[in-house]
């Protein structure tokens, strides 16, 4: 079945990044409901070429970022992103991974595109609540976010993990959840997005923010 | 706070979609039909996640099932688990990469703690669902079942569920046998079998027949997420009237816009 494309999304040129980690499935499945036709690929030349980048992931920051190097896909992320200025997007694990570094299985330093560190939730900080955080849960958007562009100011989005980053004091704009403490949800600064949730998972929510990326 | 979640359970069988009563199988029909007689791409707008078990008897054919599960969830943007005879990392794997976010595990909870403490530790605790069939017994307690339904394990179901509780997985999903597939409502009595500081995510299923059924089951402080695996008992617009009046009634589910599907995105 052919989709019927709202926009013209199928001269999008997006490469999904593919270094092992998770379940790509459902978000390639969803790029094409948009109008999509995703690469997919885990070659530094070919992440080299994209137009714009998807980091995808589930599972462990340290395992992850090896494999990153290994490939030396991290490198060539940073030099699309940072020197070429095209647009990237990290769901979930993804959007660790751009942390500064995660003390997941030992301090490990990221890709360095968001400038906060990635810890564990602590009990402290979300008392009587559960680790993972898994589940949909309320994030709250700034107005003039590009991501949430056509959504409510506060929309449900699908969770699942234990790791975060806080989003106090950080410079662009934020999207946040509160779980006993703020942490950041949703992050876009000039070509760079992320968001700790799963678009993908979200219903017409996740659809709607994968499309106001993709029209970024 | 997470919301709590309505939950939408698939049985399949050997190529084909399935009723179940009191865990006898009777069919509904194959993927295709699903979709052009139920359109159950757009149902799945309805609900918070999906379930798709394998409840084939006898042996299973595990590569048509993830194919199965794959065309499945193409269409479905919800967190996704699936199951059914699973008792090798592999047979997870393969069912991870087909659109399974979560495992459901069953029978292997009752014989082989390392396979669960692997299956953690390889995908995540919060991966693991672990489903238990539930039945009265005639002394009026209950017993925990496994094997679909053909195995009754000696020694009481809270003792149980207890000792599954404490082992490494993500969440609970009971399952009233008695009330499987009869539509008279949960069996709201499993709850007391539960150990009083568990932690983890409850998912109560087994039994519904209408809304107000699966209003009772997330009344209750206990239940995180209600079930059903009726494909008739909310035909038509019926599972959106349902999740329509639960949260007019005020329970928390997560809240979306379906409209956007026709103004905004691509439909197929």
């Amino acid at each position: 079945m052919a989709a019927k494309v709202c926009g013209d999304m199928s001269k999008q040129d997006i490469t999904v990044i593919d270094y092992g980690a998770g379940n790509l499935w459902s978000v390639i499945s969803a790029l094409r409901y948009l109008g999509c036709d995703p690469k997919v690929s885990g070659d530094p030349d070919e992440i080299m070429k994209a137009d714009s980048l998807l980091l995808p992931g589930v599972g462990s920051f340290r395992k992850a970022m090896i494999v990153l190097k290994e490939k030396e896909l991290d490198k060539a992320i940073v030099e699309v992103v940072q020197i070429k200025g095209n647009k990237i997007l990290g769901i979930c694990l993804g959007m660790q991974l751009m942390g500064t570094n995660s003390s997941e299985d030992g301090d490990t330093v990221g890709l360095g595109l968001i400038s906060r560190r990635v810890d564990k939730f602590t009990h402290q900080e979300i008392g009587s609540n559960k680790i993972p955080h898994i589940g949909f849960d309320l994030v709250h958007s700034q107005l003039d976010s590009s991501l949430f562009k056509g959504l409510q100011q506060a929309t449900d989005f699908y969770f699942a993990h234990s790791y975060r980053m806080l989003s106090a004091g950080l410079s662009g704009k934020v999207g946040t959840c509160n779980y006993g403490v703020e942490f950041l949800a949703a992050y876009e600064q000039d070509n760079i997005f992320a968001t700790q949730f799963h678009p993908e998972k979200s219903q017409t929510n996740g659809l709607m923010l994968l499309k106001n990326f993709l029209a970024q | 706070m997470v919301k709590k979640r309505l939950i939408f359970t698939l049985l399949y069988s050997d190529g084909q979609f399935m009723l179940s009563r009191n865990f006898r199988l009777q069919k509904v029909g194959s993927l295709e039909w699903l979709q052009k007689n139920y359109n159950f791409s757009h149902i799945s707008y309805s609900i918070d996640e999906l379930i798709v078990l394998d409840v084939t008897r006898g042996e299973k054919k595990s590569e048509e099932f993830s194919e199965n599960l794959k065309k499945l969830t193409e269409s479905c943007f919800v967190p996704i688990a699936a199951g059914g005879g699973v008792s090798t990392i592999k047979a997870a794997s393969d069912l991870l990469r087909s659109g399974a976010d979560k495992v459901v595990i069953n029978s292997a909870l009752y014989e082989n703690n390392g396979f669960i403490n692997q299956l953690a530790s390889e995908f995540g605790q919060q991966c693991v669902v672990a489903s238990m069939d539930i039945k009265s017994s005639l002394d009026g307690g209950y017993q925990a079942w496994s094997e679909s339904g053909n195995k009754c394990h000696e020694g009481s179901a809270a003792m149980w569920i207890d000792r599954v509780a404490q082992n490494n997985v993500g969440e609970l999903y009971l399952n009233s046998m008695d009330r499987d597939g009869t539509g008279q409502g949960y069996d709201l009595g499993l709850l007391e079998l539960l150990p009083a500081n568990i932690s983890k995510p409850i998912i109560l299923a087994g039994g519904v027949g209408n809304a107000a059924h699966l209003a009772a089951g997330l009344a209750d402080s206990r239940v995180d997420a209600v079930a059903t695996a009726h494909l008739f008992n909310f035909i038509g617009d019926g599972l959106k009237q349902a999740r329509k009046s639960l949260i007019s009634s005020g329970i928390e589910l997560p809240l979306w816009d379906i409209q956007l599907l026709e103004h905004h995105l691509a439909s197929k």
